[in-house]
């Protein structure tokens, strides 16, 4: 075994040390903060004269409702009446405030108004503006008629109940879990298979291989080296997640205090991905890995050449896509026979049958069934492959048949 | 028994798809020796060392590795350099040698010490901490050659461990070899350097056309090779070289050879030379070069060997080949 944690320990440092690790751990999550920061520090230059808007109210009763919408939208609002046009102008272009909105009977019938600024407004600020218009201009018209009219502006709400059948389908923040965790899910499934391929391949192409095999069996070497890449798998998922959980816990709320009208994204952390997410994508990340770098394995000891294994890894390709493909059919209807047979096929598991998990359609029976049935395949598949791998590895010249193939399974 | 030698071969066979590589052989190598196995391109040896280490397995015949079936076990115990050798070219010299010695069951302290000491020794010293990209043929060779034996094995195997050595590594190499015979240490290597297996081995194999042709101690076999030669070089009378053993003579650089029949005897001759006043500098009973056995034994084989390998088979035939 200390040999095997050898194997494991090389393959692990090498890649953890090399640059295109620390580029793609380090930089994912630096993008993203960049992505967060640049707003954020953006908006925060000058932000309490930018987030005040004056109301210059033409019609004499339109403006408090106006004025009420944005400062439920956050801004501090300064009503203001027709004479001090000028006044309010010059303020404006000194960037002693944000603009000035005009409005007048036209808003109440048509949401139409002006708005008087010294640079243009992000796409943001204007709709936030403009429904905030709309939003007064109706409540305005309909009071006393009880209508809420923020809710119905909200696009109202559907309450379904259901009257018979297991699972549900999902709602919106469940389906985009799905997606999102079985899309990321085969990346880093396909990323470090195929990285354990070219491992392989690397050693038989210049022939260290044989002085390894020499010490270890290459039963050993398979194993060591799958555990090996696939450590360093979890470490750069284990540095996303705890980044990406730093800056949901810090960064969204120092986001928000500075943007008040991304209040509305707010709803997405409410989607966010709790502990049962990550445990459903740790056991189909290591059932997936290990059932596709198996695989992978076994296609670059047959290969001689990069471009020799770029057509020899085409049937396992066709493994990891049909899922990908039939992926949006089954968040869709996660319960229709289709999707309930795609996702127990064990290769197909770790995306069809993690996306119907995280997504809360699947009963708890076929989840606990789709992962019995991948650890058995995860064993099947090192059988097969570690022959195909053992037979392999010392060949060289022409890439196997298939029959040749079938004969290296039967050899002892 | 098991404990004379440090690894026997017998009956040995192994075929790849068209043709056999290893035919019905058997070998013994005696502990504590330097064993050369010697033949031409094509003729088994790297397929032979391969089955030794357990790379290979033989299709029949049974091969004992210091005493037991090649196993982990045994495998741990010995040195080996194959012919086509690899490196991680990524990794720095020093983790390489490090990584080599802990799979074979060194801990990282006792492999940092030695391959750092080999280093040194082999002058690659300032280069423990450089990529193995960075360094030279010769010397990636040297590093390979220090990580067979940090785990201070009993039987060293080198593939042909002076290909791809300058005159000076390879004396160095030599010497090195001899000091591990001296320590008790068994050497099995392969070479087609007649003169490097004239001065280290003590015995020899010569395998040609996947079959043992000689196999022995060099002293003996070169006796039993004798083809009965004599070089003689002297002043005076030249009357008395003609005689009844004589088949032929022949006139080489500084002597002249005489060709003698089958079984004759040279003292008459030096009896002759003698007693007809001439002054004889040489007389001696030449024993073949090693060199010229092989040739005798293998030379038809040569060529064929170059022709031999196809497309698909297992890389020994394929590396032997070129």
């Amino acid at each position: 075994m200390r040999r095997v944690w050898a194997v494991i320990r090389r393959e692990y440092l090498q890649r953890v040390r090399s640059r295109w690790f620390v580029f793609a751990t380090a930089g994912v999550p630096l993008l993203l903060v960049a992505a967060t920061a640049v707003p954020v520090v953006l908006a925060s230059r000058n932000e309490a004269a930018d987030r005040t808007i004056v109301v210059l109210d033409l019609s004499g009763d339109v403006g408090p409702w106006v004025a009420r919408a944005l400062e439920k939208g956050g801004y501090v609002v300064e009503p203001a009446s027709a004479v001090d046009e000028e006044r309010v102008r010059r303020r404006v272009e000194s960037g002693e405030v944000g603009g000035y909105l005009v409005v007048d009977r036209e808003s109440l019938v048509a949401g139409y108004a002006r708005l008087v600024v010294n640079e243009s407004p992000s796409a943001l600020r204007q709709l936030s503006i403009r429904q905030a218009v709309i939003q007064a201009a109706l409540a305005h018209q309909l009071v006393g008629t009880g209508t809420d009219v923020e809710q119905v502006l909200a696009g109202g709400a559907l309450e379904i109940e259901r009257i018979a059948g297991s699972g549900g389908g999902m709602n919106a923040p469940a389906s985009a879990a799905a997606y999102a965790g079985s899309f990321v899910l085969y990346m880093v499934i396909l990323l470090y298979a195929v990285a354990v391929m070219r491992s392989v391949l690397e050693e038989k192409t210049n022939r260290i291989v044989e002085v390894i095999l020499s010490s270890l069996s290459p039963w050993q070497l398979m194993l060591g080296k799958i555990l090996g890449v696939g450590a360093v798998g979890l470490t750069q998922l284990a540095v996303w997640v705890l980044v990406g959980g730093a800056m949901v816990a810090l960064g969204f709320p120092a986001l928000l205090a500075v943007r008040p009208e991304l209040a509305e994204l707010a709803a997405i952390t409410s989607g966010l991905p709790g502990p049962s997410f990550f445990a459903y994508f740790l056991v189909f990340f290591l059932g997936g890995y290990f059932i596709f770098s198996a695989l992978y394995a076994a296609v670059g000891a047959m290969c001689n050449s990069d471009e020799e294994a770029q057509q020899a890894q085409f049937p396992v390709m066709i493994l990891i896509f049909v899922p990908v493909v039939a992926l949006v059919g089954v968040i869709e209807s996660p319960n229709s026979t289709l999707s309930v047979v795609l996702s127990l096929i064990p290769f197909f598991s770790p995306f069809l049958m993690f996306a119907r998990a995280v997504g809360g359609a699947a009963p708890f029976w076929q989840v606990a069934l789709s992962i019995v049935l991948m650890w058995l395949t995860m064993l099947g598949v090192a059988w097969v492959a570690g022959r195909i791998y053992r037979v392999g590895i010392l060949m060289t010249g022409k890439r196997p048949t298939l029959t040749e193939l079938m004969r290296w399974l039967h050899q002892s | 028994m098991t404990d004379e030698y440090a690894v026997r071969l017998e009956g040995v066979t192994k075929r790849f798809s068209g043709h056999t590589a290893v035919d019905h052989l058997d070998l013994e190598i005696p502990r504590g020796s330097i064993y050369g196995l010697l033949g031409p391109n094509g003729s088994g040896k790297t397929t032979l060392i391969r089955m030794i280490m357990g790379i290979l397995l033989p299709d029949e015949g049974r091969i004992t590795l210091l005493g037991a079936d090649p196993d982990q076990t045994r495998r741990e115990n010995v040195g080996y350099l194959p012919e086509e050798r690899g490196v991680y070219k990524k990794m720095k010299v020093l983790e390489l040698l490090v990584f080599l010695a802990e799979i074979r069951g060194v801990t990282r302290k006792v492999g940092r010490g030695r391959a750092g000491d080999w280093l040194d020794r082999l002058e690659l010293g300032g280069w423990a901490d450089r990529r193995l990209e960075d360094l030279s043929k010769g010397m990636q060779q040297k590093v390979q050659f220090i990580s067979t034996v940090l785990h201070e094995p009993e039987l060293l195997i080198l593939d042909e461990p002076f290909s791809g050595l300058d005159p000076i590594n390879q004396d160095v190499l030599e010497a090195i070899m001899l000091e591990f015979h001296r320590g008790g240490m068994t050497i099995l290597f392969s070479t087609h350097l007649m003169d490097q297996a004239e001065r280290l081995c003590e015995r020899v194999c010569l395998i040609s056309r996947a079959c043992r042709v000689l196999d022995g101690e060099l002293k003996e076999i070169k006796q039993r090779e004798r083809t009965g030669v004599v070089a003689i070089s002297f002043d005076g009378p030249a009357d008395w070289l003609a005689g009844p053993e004589v088949m032929r003579q022949e006139v080489a650089t500084g002597a002249v050879h005489l060709v003698l029949h089958k079984g004759a005897d040279p003292k008459g001759i030096l009896r002759r030379g003698v007693a007809s006043g001439a002054e004889i500098h040489r007389f001696e009973v030449v024993e073949p070069r090693l060199h010229e056995i092989f040739l005798r034994h293998a030379g038809g084989q040569a060529e064929e060997g170059s022709r031999r390998a196809a497309p698909g088979t297992v890389r020994g035939s394929v590396a032997a080949s070129r």
